[in-house]
Order: C-alpha cells, then structure tokens, then sequence
C-alpha cells in the first residue's frame, strides 16, 4: 500500500474556555482576521484558506490538526492504509464538515493520540486576507507537536502518511511533506498536544517589529528572536492564551534533493543558532553549552 | 572644497590600555595590528589599523580623513586657516604613530580634533576577527555637534560631505557612496558619539547582541534597524563609556545628481523601524557623559 499523501497543514482547530479571550487574542496580538463561524466556534484566517484556526468552546487539551488529502479519491484509500496499521479512523458527519469548512474528512489519530483530519476540499476565500494589525502574515507555516510515543507517531507520520524525516535535534524529528524543510516537528514529551503554531511572516524585518510589540504589551517571549539551526528560518515564540505558544518565523530553508537527515545533539546552540535559549517550555529547554 | 576621499581612523584615550585591548579583542572582535609602549592599534579590514588607543585622557579623540595628495592636504591647510581653523601640520613622529605619511590637524566648528591624512599605511596580511563577528571593516562614526545647522554647512561647503538624510536638524552625511560615514549628534561638547564597524550579515548582528547580552556589556539600543540607511544595528557601551555599533546592509546612493536627503522627525521610529528604543531614555540623544 503506498503512503496517504499530504498536501498541506491545513488548519487547527483549539480548545479554549474562554473564547472570545482568545479570540482577542487572536487578532489584536497574532494579527489573524476573524471569519464567520457556526455554533459558537471563532474562525480566524491568515491567508487565501477560509480559515487556519478555529477557536471552540471547551477545555484546551480538546484539540485536532487538519491535514489536506489532495481530493476525495484518497479518502478511501487513506481510510485503508490506517485501518490496517490499526489506528482508529471514522468519516466526519455532515456538522463536523461544517463546522470544519470542508467537503469530506476522517478523523484519526496520531500515535499519541492527537487528533488528526484528514480533509478533502477544504474551503478557500473569495476575499482578501485583511490583517488585524500589520504583522506581516502570509500563511501558516506549520506546527510543533508533542510527543508521547515517538516510534508510534514516526510509524504514523513516515509509514502511513509520506512525510519524511529532514533533520533531529536529539529526539526532537523534524518532518517534511513539500518543499520547506519541515512542516510538522515532533517535540518528546510527557504528554500530548499542539506545542506550537508557526505563523509565516513576510520579512525579518517583521520578526523583530513583532519582538519589539509583544515586549511593549509585557507579553511573554518565550524563545527568540533566534534563527532555527536545522531549517534557517528565524523565529519568535511566544505565549499563547491556552497552552499552545504561537510562533512567527520567515526564511526556512527548501533543503535540495538527496538531503539526509543530520543529527544535532541537544544544546541550545542545535535550536537557535543566534544563542537564545528557552527556559520555559520544557520540550525547548536543552542544556546550554 | 576639501575632498575627503575615505574615512581612515579614530584615536582614543584610555587610562587602561589593557581594557581597552581585552575589550577590542574578545568583545568587539577586532585584531591587534601592531602596538608600541604606550599606544595599541587594532585592524578591522584590511588597513594597517582602523582604531588606535594610546595611554592618556579618554576625552583625547579624533578622527582621520584620507585626502588624496600632499598639494591637496597644503591647499586644505590653507583654506581652513583662512576660514580662521588653527591648523598643526604632523611632525615626523606624529605620522608614523599614526602609520601615515604626512597629516595636519584642526578644530571642527564643535570642536572636534579632525585629522586629514595622506597615504595611511595598509596591511599585507589579511584581517582576522577574534572572535566570529564578520567584521567587514570600520564604517562610520556618530560626531557630537553643538550647532548640528552650522556644522552640516562646515562639512557640506568647506569639506565634500553630502547630505543624506536628515533626521529633525541632525544630518547623516555622506563622502562617498555609502549612505552615511558622518552622523552628527546633538550634544553638549566635543566628542566621537559612535564607532561603527560593518558586520557581513544580520546573523552577524543578532549572534553578538546574545553573545554580547551574555558577558553583560551593556546593549544600549537594538538590535534595531535605521529606516534612514535601512541598516541593522546593534549599540553597546565599551570602553570609558565609547558606544561602538555593528551594522549591515546600509543602503549606497548612487544617484549623486538627483538625489533628495529625506525629513525624518526626531522620534524613536525615525532612529529604528523595528520599535526598539535607547536604553534609559525615550529618545536617541547621547547620554550624559562622565
């Protein structure tokens, strides 16, 4: 059987207890453009896609990762590749396409038991994307997941679905499913989740006006500004409303064909290439030199 | 009109000679060129040296131009004595102490102590950083000025210095095509405001403000980025209180027929577009010296 082929993250869908908060949040700080929503949920968008995260009432662990299958015609045949690895998989009904802005999906789950959707047609926008505040967003750029078993999810991400491993900083998996060095990266951990939201932004210039803004409005930087060791791209990670820490970044690398992945070992230096280190969250926090 | 051709070096001061090298070398990255018993040269391209200590009072600064010939040099002295500069010509001593063949020394308006150098010596052996800076070379300097109108017309008519941009009254003036190599300051006396040297990338800027911010040497503005030259930059303290600044990227004008210096008002985002602001106060004016 060949892999289930991925075309893009596609959009993430957040649990949050209070969701207007977050939705503030949202887009006074992260810059997203709120969209209209169905039943209570805040849809947000950073691009052409019609949104790239939905805010839903309930608590933060109750979160999905939306994953674009090229058309319908790979439904089934991803439904068969995870049946027979024997992970759970089952169609979403007709509100749960909705409410996701898609035209068909699966809902599986990881090897730490994130849960993933496979979606076909997803929706996109007939406007432009106008942003909250001029942060510079382009897109998504990816995301950072935590992970409880790392042979599991590797068995999901590279045998079942064709992402590829690009580079390791010691168990840290960076995963690749295009051009850019990664999309999803693999963070060990002692519990599940969505780590990080990586948003693209159109410049360095708009990483450190970014830095420059959250430090004005006293809101915590978590890591960076610094540049990504393994991909090139440069970063700054900061809290989020929940649990998850949002990241803008700009610059990753496409690595050429015929790469293998390198090895790094666990120091700072193997995440931030400039010398910023992380003391806060514990998947980022490696030992300094 | 005196042609100033390039920027040559700046001569300080220091009570602690040996500070000031340890600071030069394992902060700023630059290498020692040559040093004799009281004085210490050290390179940051490939010139015989860029920047000079000599033992003595820290408020002993100056900065040399090069200018192309000795007739030029003479005609130079000339007018700026008819313009009612005092003018001291270079003994052999004093040359060679600052590896040229022959200079004259003068007051700028302000006051600053400006030299003007014929045939300052380059080095046969290539730079090399001591540390992983990526210094391309001494750039430009910030020039303290107590009447920054009256100063910009010393510079603009009695030297060749070209307006760039402007920021309120403050000029940024350049002598060649790079966008700016004098930046005035407002200030209360004489004095050199900045040392800038070049750095090849904004790697390069943003790995010294961490390795910097590391050994505590006090970051006073950025890392940011000039919307006047669109250069990134990082400022910090060093020695006897000298800021010294890495840039990248400053923009070249070439265009010397038409262009126009911008108006930028004075206010923190006309000095950095990223929003960074002075460290201690709202404003970049330099801060009171000891």
């Amino acid at each position: 059987m060949t892999n289930i082929p991925i075309v893009q993250v596609c959009y993430l869908r957040l649990g949050s207890p209070k969701v207007e908060e977050s939705a503030r949040f949202a887009t006074d700080v992260l810059g997203l453009q709120r969209v209209g929503a169905v039943e209570g949920d805040v849809a947000l968008r950073g691009d052409h896609l019609y949104h790239r995260i939905c805010l839903t009432e309930g608590p933060p662990e109750q979160q999905s990762i939306g994953l674009e299958l090229a058309d319908e015609a790979h439904i089934e045949p991803a439904r068969a590749v995870l049946q027979a690895a024997g992970f759970p998989v089952r169609d979403a009904d007709a509100n749960e396409c909705k409410r996701r802005y898609v035209r068909q999906a699966l809902i599986t789950q990881d090897g730490s038991g994130n849960v993933i959707d496979l979606v076909a047609r997803p929706a996109h926008s007939g406007r432009r994307y106008f942003p909250s505040r001029d942060a510079g967003i382009t897109g998504l750029q990816g995301i950072g997941l935590r992970s409880t078993d790392l042979a599991k999810d590797l068995l999901f991400w590279t045998k079942l679905l064709d992402a590829r491993i690009s580079d390791r900083v010691g168990e840290i998996t960076y995963l690749r499913i295009d051009e850019r060095h990664h999309r999803i990266a693999l963070y060990p951990s002692g519990r599940k989740g969505v780590m990080e939201i990586a948003l693209d932004v159109e410049s360095f210039d708009c990483i450190m006006q970014s830095n420059y803004f959250l430090r004005e409005r006293q809101l915590k930087i978590l890591h960076g500004p610094g540049r990504e060791t393994a991909s090139g791209q440069v970063f700054i990670r900061f809290q989020g409303p929940e649990d998850c820490l949002f990241s803008y970044v700009h610059g990753m690398r496409e690595p050429r064909a015929g790469e293998r992945p390198r090895q790094f070992s666990s120091k700072a230096e193997s995440l931030c290439a400039w010398g910023s280190e992380c003391a806060d969250v514990p998947e980022l926090s490696v030992p300094v030199t | 009109m005196i042609e100033l051709k390039e920027i040559s070096y700046v001569r300080f001061g220091t009570p602690d000679l040996q500070m000031a090298e340890s600071f030069a070398t394992s902060c700023l990255g630059l290498e020692v060129g040559d040093r004799s018993k009281k004085s210490l040269y050290l390179r940051s391209d490939d010139r015989a040296h860029t920047l000079c200590y000599t033992e003595g009072n820290p408020e002993e600064q100056a900065v040399g131009f090069e200018v192309d010939s000795e007739e030029n040099l003479q005609a130079a002295a000339a007018t700026l004595e008819a313009l009612g500069h005092p003018v001291h010509s270079g003994t052999p001593a004093e040359c060679a102490a600052r590896m040229v063949k022959a200079f004259i020394g003068f007051k700028d308006p302000t006051g600053n102590s400006i030299e003007l150098v014929v045939r300052p010596a380059r080095s046969g052996r290539k730079f090399f950083p001591t540390r992983d800076i990526g210094i391309t070379g001494f750039s430009h300097i910030g020039l303290f000025t107590t009447n920054p109108v009256r100063d910009e017309k010393f510079w603009t008519q009695v030297c060749n210095a070209r307006v760039s941009d402007r920021i309120g009254d403050i000029s940024l003036m350049r002598i060649t095509a790079i966008h700016h190599t004098l930046a005035m300051a407002p200030g209360t006396k004489p004095g050199i405001q900045h040392v800038n040297h070049q750095v090849a990338s904004n790697d390069d800027v943003l790995r010294s403000f961490y390795f910097l911010s590391g050994r505590n040497v006090p970051i006073v503005f950025g890392p940011g980025r000039h919307p006047t030259s669109g250069a990134r930059f990082l400022y910090f303290t060093g020695p006897d209180g000298m800021t010294f600044e890495y840039s990248v990227g400053v923009d070249e004008i070439e265009d010397e027929e038409t262009h126009r210096p911008r108006s930028f008002g004075f206010e923190p985002s006309s000095i950095c577009m990223w929003g960074s602001k002075r460290v201690g106060q709202g404003i970049p004016v330099p801060a009171a010296r000891q």
